[in-house]
């Protein structure tokens, strides 16, 4: 039987490198811990390997280069087909997709929120109070007899964020979850991500939504379109560098024209200029 | 042509939530244990193949007929979907069998290798018998099962691990290929100023098969990350508590013995 996995940190990368096809290098020599408990914002332009990143720390794809710890466990295939581990690794580390899509494969939503529990053994008794507790939270007692491919893009998303947190996970990846939420969606989603804060849970968001990412975590590590890390700190910290940002293609400057003077400055996509 | 196909679409996907509605209504297939299900019907299936004489064939899609009506199928919607599909491609595989080039004999129809010949009237009309039966019992048991307790059959029946990751990632694959041919062909509409010769929608359509192909491989293994992801290890347990009753006792017991006599009809006939 494999050691118990230790506590923190959660994760612990090490120049990890990471390409889909020679050549073309999808993460360049990332080099990151992220603590138990840490809500923490992967920020990058689109392409700079966001996705990539969380792939690999959920053990989906691997490193070609470099090495990711998970719970103190090097996460690697060969470890990922110990049972033990595999089993211990999922039942801990949740992933809610960024295409919602993708992640709903059941033919309702009450086995979509089941499926998690049940592939970890867990009694008929527990599963159905974990149901429950999740479709109350989550607002989803009333889909839960109908098939995902029937839902709106808001209700996909609160179901496939629903199917993760049935499994119960200390650690919740999500790639882009306010994308293609409508306003109302997306504050709800803020106010979930802040219950889970005060669960304790770690959290790790993949965004390029600057606003959400500094509303619902403690820390930014921004990637560069070179698929590099090239800042990491508090929310504050890392959007007081401008010229940072500028350079990653996280913000834009705009020209505006006031009367007859012209002036440019820096926004944050999906910024609602003051004037406006 | 993209508004037609639109149109398709959609009424596919309505067709796949009325299968769905449809499996969990209360019917005679519907309330017996789905491995009880499977297994019988594939009994049934496998009886089919065993027969040579039309009347017995016939008396399987009689049979399978009777079930639907059983289990709340609409029998002109279930035949017209059988015959149309499995019917339709039944005759045009069984046809070459009817001629004098692959069975010779009396000559019924013209004359020559392309005659229709008496043996291979009987030849194509048992094989297209066949199919129609095949595809019916498959179509009933798809329309009766919910496709999670299909998939949690299957993974009791002790069918390989792979087969059942397989079919689990088919159906989202189809909904998302099919949302996305929808879109596909919505957005050429959209940006279409004439309508095109057939030529040139032929060799479009032909195009977009090839980008859709790419696009499945990569859906799938997103389908499949998404299953590793939230714990998938090959098996498909479900919520619904696989209870066998006496009910499918009984059932069990009146199939196998309606297979029995199936048999005994084909043979008498076969004499």
């Amino acid at each position: 039987m494999s050691e118990p996995l230790a506590v923190a940190p959660a994760f612990s990368l090490s120049g990890v490198r990471q390409s889909y096809r020679p050549g073309a290098e999808s993460l360049c020599g990332v080099t990151l811990d992220i603590s138990a408990g840490e809500h923490v914002a992967i920020v990058g332009a689109n392409g700079s390997g966001k996705s990539t990143l969380l792939k690999a720390l959920d053990g989906l794809v691997f490193c070609s280069a470099g090495s990711i710890q998970a719970f103190g466990k090097p996460l690697t295939e060969d470890s990922l087909e110990e049972s033990e581990f595999r089993r211990e690794f999922r039942s801990r580390v949740g992933f809610v997709f960024q295409d919602a899509d993708v992640q709903l494969f059941c033919s309702n939503v009450a086995d979509e929120l089941a499926f998690g529990p049940l592939q970890l053994d867990l009694p008929e008794v527990e599963v159905r109070e974990r149901i429950d507790e999740v479709s109350r939270g989550l607002r989803l007692e009333k889909l839960l007899d109908r098939a995902p491919y029937t839902l709106s893009g808001g209700e996909k998303k609160r179901v496939a964020i629903g199917a993760v947190l049935t499994m119960r996970p200390d650690v919740l990846l999500m790639d882009e979850p306010t994308n293609a939420l409508d306003p109302r969606s997306q504050v709800w989603l803020l106010d979930v991500l802040a219950e889970i804060k005060r669960e304790g849970r770690t959290v790790v968001i993949a965004t390029h939504d600057l606003s959400a990412a500094e509303e619902s975590c403690d820390r930014m590590v921004v990637l560069s379109e070179d698929h590099e890390v090239v800042a990491d700190g508090t929310p504050a910290e890392v959007l007081a560098q401008r010229d940072v940002l500028l350079r990653v293609n996280l913000i834009h400057e705009h020209s505006h024209r006031h009367d007859s003077t012209t002036h440019r400055h820096p926004h944050a996509h999906g910024h609602v200029h003051p004037d406006e | 042509m993209a508004r037609r196909t639109a149109a398709a679409i959609n009424g596919a996907l309505a067709e796949l939530l009325e299968n769905e509605d449809l499996a969990r209504t209360s019917g005679l297939l519907q309330g017996l244990d789905p491995r009880t299900r499977l297994g019988t019907i594939a009994l049934l299936a496998v009886t089919v193949s065993f027969l040579h004489s039309l009347p017995a064939i016939v008396l399987v899609i009689a049979a399978t007929m009777v079930l639907a009506a059983a289990s709340g199928v609409s029998v002109v919607s279930f035949s017209l979907r059988v015959w149309t599909t499995a019917g339709f491609l039944a005759v045009l595989l069984a046809a070459p069998a009817a001629t004098g080039w692959i069975s010779p004999g009396r000559e019924l129809l013209g004359h020559g290798a392309l005659s229709v010949t008496s043996p291979g009237l009987l030849i194509a009309t048992r094989l297209m018998l066949r199919v129609v039966a095949g595809a019916g019992i498959g179509l009933l048991v798809v329309w009766t099962t919910r496709w999670t307790d299909l998939l949690g059959a299957l993974t009791a029946l002790r069918v390989p691990d792979v087969i059942v990751a397989t079919l689990a990632m088919t159906q989202q694959q189809i909904v998302s290929l099919m949302r996305t041919v929808e879109n596909i062909h919505l957005a050429r509409e959209s940006r279409m100023l004439s309508l095109g010769t057939a030529a040139e929608n032929r060799g479009w359509v032909v195009g977009r098969m090839a980008f859709v192909a790419t696009k499945s491989f990569k859906t799938a293994d997103d389908v499949y990350d998404a299953m590793l992801a939230r714990g998938f290890s090959g098996d498909w347990p479900t919520l619904r508590r696989l209870r066998m009753t006496a009910r499918d006792g009984v059932w069990a017991l009146g199939l196998v013995a309606f297979c029995a006599m199936t048999l005994g009809v084909d043979r008498l006939v076969a004499r």
